[in-house]
């Protein structure tokens, strides 16, 4: 097995087009797809890199278990309450949510910019698995489903060989004004690198770090998985660099052992 | 507890008036077991039947008469019973309004929902339209509960209505299908065992002990397509659930054997168990001694775990997801690795105890693939994959044709004098539902004819061991004995004698080919792992692998 090198995981909550959005970048169309369950694992070579991106599933079942009464978590609580009435309930992520992102060098947090639910959920939910990943990992904001909004791309823009998707629904569907501005999608991102307790200066700015895609359209898809890769690149070096990455080097025992005893006889 | 404030739930609730619902003070269950939601155009429906329901003597058990109220729920016919609230089309819900002609006239309607009366799951129709409906479910099992008693079963005409409780969820089934109280219970089961398998008994327990109105839904979100899937097998391809066996690919035994051979010996950390399916079918599986040793796995569980690697959700890419095996134990998950070998319908399942072992699960599945290409194995499972004519190819089954005894239409076969040792592996086999069963009404009819049989084999009171049923499209046989249990369905045509020649040539073709319909000779274990270095501080971490 080719051994990655560096890791990238897609977050956010259900129905937002995470799959898809991986779908229309590694396959080149788009297609209904069905909900994911846990998380599903490709590699993709880039230059001579081997990336493993995680698609994982919106659900809170499949990434989370627990639940229970959260007293406090820090500086996030007061970011939340300061958007709008919260609860004080949470779920708990532990077990496979923070798994996928063990030692990530990039995070994908998606949201439908015609939801607007969608993007509170990202720092309610999922900000909190990212805890697990790299101390430099990347953040990029990713809102999908432009196409459906007025003020998206037109069909013209379609963009790789898929064809429209079988339900059609960009079409026929009335476009409805969009419920996320770009600038909200800022907001988060300046909210997490305070999370994150890092300065602005030592990560990249905002505004390369937002994107508008559709999966549909396959409208900055490429730019997206493209414009990423290539700022992981940097940290891979940066952890070879290091040294052992955080994450548990199966390679380093795996041949010996298995080898001698003749599974493949 | 500030319940109140959830953004998530759709409207706050009380958590003292929810308690309540136990009671069957009229007050309470309007407070409670209806609760939340905008102007309901169902409501005035609710206040009647409530009514309806206190007007019953109490000491009426339910299970001898149906209360008028449910029935006129159900029945078409009685929809000049609906009450004041007149034309409820224009609430907007569509498809799931109790109402509505189409929603009403589907067979068999599943219902799941919490102690609280809050939707979690409806088979057919949007939950949101039918929390009135939900409401009188719930108050019947109050209701019922008050006396100190547990509802089972309400017959109404042609219609059953069955409830199950589990915990802190109700399940309930109303059918007119002809398929028994018993039948209809083991359904529920069903599919409360695959909530569980999501979430687990003890943290659903959890969380409704936390706050009772939760909505299960944000949880479940996704599988509820699963649960679909699972009962609509039961009218399209019927066995798994009605034999509570599964299904085998057909295979040559030596191939068999080396495969299994061969999951015996690709083991990795923490590795529970491995298993080789197809389209929902098993080729093989092996458990891995340290991990199962004394608890050997649970056909339902099996057949659970084969039902979920055919989600289309495995198609692409390596899947690594929790999952809980509901007979094994229900409080705890174990992690599934699930991949889909050479972009072939062949899956590999490997199933372990820890959260963090995918790449190890991802190396072991790589010899896995290496040892099927040694073996040739992948062209024979092609071959067995493309043998059905079906469309989908899914199915990896054989044609009655097969047989070679003309008349014969479709049969299920299980066998019952399998060894001791493997009875831990109740298995069926059935050919390809060919015509005159492509459409799905004539496969629900059939499907129905079986459960109608199964039914009467295995009544409580009056058992049988041979039926002869002819029925108006076709003639079946259903034959159980101490070596197998059988059911066949032949042509319209047959005579008494003739169906007797069938069966005789069916039990002889069986015989002869058991080897390859059945596993025989089920792997028993792997072989411990040889607990590389690198991996001992995790198996400590489970506590499963550690001993020697």
């Amino acid at each position: 097995m080719r051994k990655p090198d560096g890791k990238i995981v897609l977050l956010g909550d259900m129905n937002v087009g995470k799959t898809s959005l991986l779908q229309r970048y590694m396959e080149r169309r788009f297609t209904d797809t069905v909900s994911t369950v846990g998380g599903a694992f490709y590699l993709k070579q880039w230059r001579s890199y081997n990336i493993s991106i995680w698609d994982t599933a919106g659900t809170h079942a499949a990434v989370c278990r627990g639940y229970r009464l959260l007293t406090s978590w820090g500086s996030l609580i007061s970011c939340v309450d300061a958007l709008g009435p919260a609860s004080r309930w949470r779920e708990q992520f532990h077990g496979l949510g923070s798994m996928y992102c063990r030692g990530a060098a990039a995070v994908i947090l998606t949201y439908d910019v015609n939801h607007t639910q969608s993007l509170l959920e990202l720092e309610d939910r999922f900000l909190g698995l990212t805890d697990t990943a790299r101390a430099d990992c990347l953040f990029a904001i990713v809102g999908n489903k432009v196409d459906l909004s007025e003020d998206g791309p037109g069909e013209s823009r379609q963009e790789g060989g898929g064809g429209p998707g079988p339900a059609g629904s960009g079409c026929a569907a009335p476009r409805l004004p969009r419920q996320v501005q770009p600038e909200d999608a800022v907001a988060l991102y300046k909210k997490i690198i305070k999370y994150k307790m890092l300065d602005e200066k030592d990560v990249p700015a905002a505004e390369q770090m937002c994107f508008e895609t559709s999966a549909k359209t396959g409208h900055n898809v490429d730019l997206l998985f493209e414009t990423l890769f290539d700022m992981v690149v940097p940290v891979i070096l940066r952890q070879r660099a290091q040294g052992p990455p955080q994450t548990v080097d199966i390679a380093s025992y795996r041949p010996p052992a298995r080898t001698k005893s003749g599974c493949c006889a | 507890m500030e319940a109140g404030g959830d953004t998530a739930a759709p409207a706050p609730e009380d958590a003292e008036d929810l308690e309540d619902t136990r009671f069957p003070s009229k007050e309470a269950r309007n407070g409670g077991g209806v609760h939340e939601d905008p102007p309901d155009p169902g409501d005035g429906s609710l206040e009647k039947t409530e009514s309806d329901t206190e007007d019953q003597p109490p000491g009426l058990l339910p299970q001898s008469e149906a209360p008028s109220c449910t029935y006129g729920l159900w029945d078409p016919a009685a929809s000049e019973n609906s009450p004041p609230g007149g034309p409820e089309s224009g609430s907007g819900s569509q498809g799931g309004d109790p109402s509505d002609e189409d929603w009403r006239s589907k067979r068999k309607h599943v219902f799941v929902l919490s102690e609280a009366g809050k939707p979690i799951y409806s088979r057919y129709g949007s939950v949101e339209a039918l929390s009135t409906t939900m409401g009188v479910m719930t108050a019947l099992v109050s209701f019922v509960q008050s006396a100190g008693d547990a509802i089972r079963a309400i017959y109404a005409e042609d219609h059953k209505l069955v409830f199950l409780q589990q915990g802190p969820l109700l399940l309930v089934a109303v059918s007119r299908t002809p398929q028994s109280a018993a039948q209809l219970r083991g359904e529920l089961l069903a599919v409360h065992a695959q909530i569980v398998s999501t979430l687990t008994r003890a943290s659903v327990a959890r969380i409704f002990a936390r706050k009772q109105n939760y909505d299960l839904r944000r949880l479940l979100a996704g599988s509820e397509r699963t649960l679909d899937r699972l009962l609509d097998s039961v009218e399209r391809d019927p066995g798994a659930l009605l034999l509570g066996a599964v299904r085998c690919v057909p295979l040559a035994r030596p191939l068999r054997d080396a495969l299994g051979a061969l999951l015996r010996r690709c083991t990795a950390p923490g590795l529970a168990l491995s298993v080789l399916a197809v389209g929902g079918r098993l080729v093989t599986a092996a458990q891995e001694r340290t991990v199962l040793a004394e608890c050997r796995l649970d056909p339902a569980d099996l057949q659970l775990l084969l039902d979920w690697v055919g989600a289309p959700a495995f198609a692409a890419g390596e899947a690594w997801a929790p999952v809980c095996l509901p007979r094994f134990n229900p409080d705890g998950f174990f992690y599934a690795y699930v991949a889909r070998l050479d972009a072939m319908p062949v899956c590999l399942l490997l199933l372990g105890t820890d959260p963090e072992a995918f790449h190890d699960m991802a190396t072991c599945r790589r010899l896995v693939e290496d040892g099927m290409h040694t073996l040739g194995a992948m062209r024979a499972l092609r071959e067995a994959a493309s043998f059905s004519n079906a469309p989908s190819a899914s199915a990896s089954a054989y044609s009655v044709q097969a047989v070679g005894a003309p008349g014969l239409r479709h049969f299920l076969y299980k066998p019952l004098d399998i060894p001791d040792h493997h009875r831990q592996l109740p298995q069926f086999t059935s050919p390809e539902l060919e015509a005159p069963y492509s459409r799905e009404e004539e496969r629900q009819r059939l499907s129905d004819l079986y459960h109608r049989l199964h039914a009467r084999l295995h009544n409580t009171s009056r058992p049988l061991r041979l039926i002869y049923h002819v029925a108006e499209k076709e003639t079946l046989l259903a034959w159980v004995t101490s070596k197998f249990e059988l059911y066949t369905c032949l042509s319209p045509l047959v005579t008494k004698a003739g169906a007797i020649l069938v069966v005789t040539k069916l039990l002889r073709w069986v015989k002869k080919e058991e080897d390859r319909l059945f596993i025989r000779y089920p792997p028993k274990y792997s072989t411990p792992p040889a607990a590389p270095a690198a991996s001992a501080d995790q198996a400590s971490h489970n506590g499963l692998l550690s001993g020697p």
